[in-house]
């Protein structure tokens, strides 16, 4: 079923289009990634979706609601997680969580009833009375998912999640997430502009200057746009570099190996070549290459 | 309900919890109190005793302090009206700027109730805090000596606090909906705290200074608020005195105080009494709470 479904949607400000007619599907339950550089469009995108932005032009209904029209029943469905964090510094976490809850007209009782079941897996128990200001980075973010998920929403909508986080708080909010995809089926739409994070999507969108440059799953864009790379261990001669042309003419010699770029078939080739190719590493595409050959920039 | 309860008492909590904020928003008043002590109390005791012209024997001395405190009081009220409402809305150019709007604004809760929520926080925070100031200068002046003031009075004064605290917030709402950033707004603060006390007639009394210049200030609700402090504040007191004169000047004395210290706004020759005071506030308070519905709808709106 498809929960989110959005056609020629488009975002001016004046003179500039922040977001281009873009049009996707989201599956319940998937995992949706939005990748691109800063500007691209992703956050206007995300805030029209949760009805903080008004749309130019188009449509989009979520959780078949139309956007425009049934703002109030989108709003309810919705859970976000902004690029920064919202909640009030000087309030407790507790405090905090229980006034967020009462804007969708919960009680006290309901709110905490509706955390209950994530407060052990997100490790609340320690933070619960302390002030906003005083948690570190990850433990912030940590109250942040929670603050988007006190309403049970339908879709989490996480944008740039990560940023400014370090590794290790940045693998604990991949693990909370994984674990609402795991446990609760959620369906999470995500920006980022770190590559790696799309690595689990199911689908992935990549924007560039408001537009939607391709989308696919993750393997799909690395077969369409990334190609595979040999590393061969090797000592620089010509011989070597006679056989390597008969894959590819994109090769460079580094040090002590050549790296060969190509779209053939090198599982063949190597084992067609065992006996000169013995110390290789094979790399397939990454998202990296797809973003930077279809965009000619890098990201993050 | 809930979510209009919850956003209030979140603003409340907002400038309650800062105590810095608490402590900068009673800055006018505190520094009023100060320059009193230091030399201000002299000078509204030497412009009191210089115009009694051979009453000096009749009127006590403490009848005289006493005035000069209730001054006091009044003026501490009036700048305390005009700072506290102003530091509480600075949360909503705070939340703008933080994108606390966007995170409120993605809940179903209606935008009018969104506004009507600090509208709300920032009235009830100015009127405890201003309460607590007049419940703690009542408590002063009762024990400095009897301050006439009646039940009745100190009632009124309660009244007056809340209609000050409403007006204010009312004014500085339509101001605040329009600030983008907190440095505009804590640069108009400082404008605003130098001159509320000239504005309210605390450091200076408006009778000092022209026509123009006190048809001005008179145009601001606090400026009303206060001379109506000073008439249920100090009525008592001057009754008590212009009683002690017992008619030897024809109430000339606490006619001529009156005057002197702005006990009735006066704007382009006309000069108002309590009842017309409180008729102006609301129009303006209504004037603004209409502007605040039109700029509120600029600012919520989604861009």
């Amino acid at each position: 079923m498809k929960i989110i479904e959005v056609k020629e949607l488009t975002k001016k400000y004046k003179e500039h289009t922040a977001v281009d007619g873009i049009s996707f599907e989201v599956e319940e339950g998937e995992m949706f990634a939005f990748l691109g550089e800063n500007g691209a469009g992703k956050s206007t995108t995300i805030n029209m979706l949760t009805t903080i932005l008004q749309k130019t032009a188009g449509t989009a209904f979520i959780c078949g609601h139309e956007l425009g029209r049934e703002d109030d029943e989108i709003r309810k469905a919705n859970g976000i997680v902004f690029q920064n964090s919202v909640l009030d510094k000087k309030l407790t976490v507790k405090e905090n969580l229980l006034t967020r809850g009462s804007y969708y007209g919960l009680s006290r009782k309901e709110v905490m009833k509706r955390l209950e079941p994530f407060s052990e897996s997100f490790e609340m128990k320690d933070i619960w009375d302390r002030k906003y200001e005083k948690l570190s980075g990850g433990q912030r973010r940590r109250v942040d998912i929670m603050r988007a998920l006190i309403n049970n929403p339908k879709i989490l909508f996480l944008d740039e999640p990560t940023t400014g986080l370090d590794p290790k708080s940045r693998k604990l909010v991949w693990d909370y997430i994984n674990y609402l995809r795991r446990e609760y089926g959620m369906t999470i739409f995500l920006t980022t502009h770190y590559m790696e994070e799309t690595r689990d999507a199911d689908h992935v969108v990549i924007l560039d200057k408001g537009r939607i440059v391709t989308n696919g799953t993750p393997a799909e864009l690395k077969t369409r746009y990334a190609h595979s790379r040999l590393v061969w261990y090797t000592a620089k001669s010509e011989n070597a570099e006679a056989l390597i042309t008969r894959i590819s003419r994109n090769f460079v010699y580094d040090a002590d190996h050549y790296s060969i770029e190509t779209d053939d078939n090198l599982t063949e080739f190597i084992f067609e070549n065992r006996e000169e190719i013995r110390d290789y590493e094979l790399i397939k595409g990454t998202m990296d290459d797809v973003f930077l050959n279809l965009t000619g920039k890098e990201l993050a | 309900m809930k979510d209009f309860i919850g956003f209030t008492r979140r603003n409340m909590l907002i400038y309650f919890k800062d105590f810095l904020a608490v402590l900068f928003s009673l800055l006018t008043s505190i520094i009023f109190f100060l320059l009193y002590i230091l030399f201000l109390k002299g000078t509204f005791v030497d412009a009191l005793t210089g115009s009694m012209k051979g009453l000096e024997n009749i009127v006590s001395a403490n009848d005289i302090d006493m005035f000069a405190n209730g001054i006091l009081l009044s003026g501490i009220l009036g700048s305390a009206i005009i700072t506290v409402p102003y530091t509480c809305l600075q949360t909503i150019v705070k939340d703008k700027e933080a994108g606390v709007d966007s995170d409120i604004c993605a809940t179903p809760m209606k935008r009018w109730k969104i506004v009507l929520s600090y509208f709300t926080a920032s009235s009830i925070c100015a009127f405890i805090m201003t309460s607590l100031i007049l419940t703690a200068g009542l408590a002063v002046l009762s024990f400095m000596g009897d301050p006439h003031i009646s039940a009745g009075s100190v009632f009124a004064a309660y009244g007056t606090v809340l209609l000050g605290c409403v007006s204010s917030t009312a004014l500085f709402m339509v101001l605040m909906l329009m600030f983008k950033s907190s440095s505009t707004s804590t640069a108009f603060f400082g404008i605003l705290s130098a001159a509320a006390g000239f504005i309210i007639g605390a450091y200076i009394p408006l009778s000092q200074f022209s026509d123009g210049v006190q048809s001005f200030c008179n145009l601001f609700p606090a400026c009303h608020i206060t001379s109506m402090f000073r008439n249920v504040l100090l009525s008592g007191l001057a009754e008590k005195i212009d009683s002690t004169i017992g008619g030897l000047d024809n109430g000339a004395f606490i006619s001529a105080m009156k005057e002197t210290f702005s006990f009735n706004a006066k704007s382009f020759g006309y000069s108002f009494g309590n009842s017309a005071s409180v008729v102006y506030i609301c129009i303006i308070a209504l004037i603004c709470v209409a502007a605040m519905t039109v700029v509120y709808n600029k600012t919520y709106k989604r861009r």
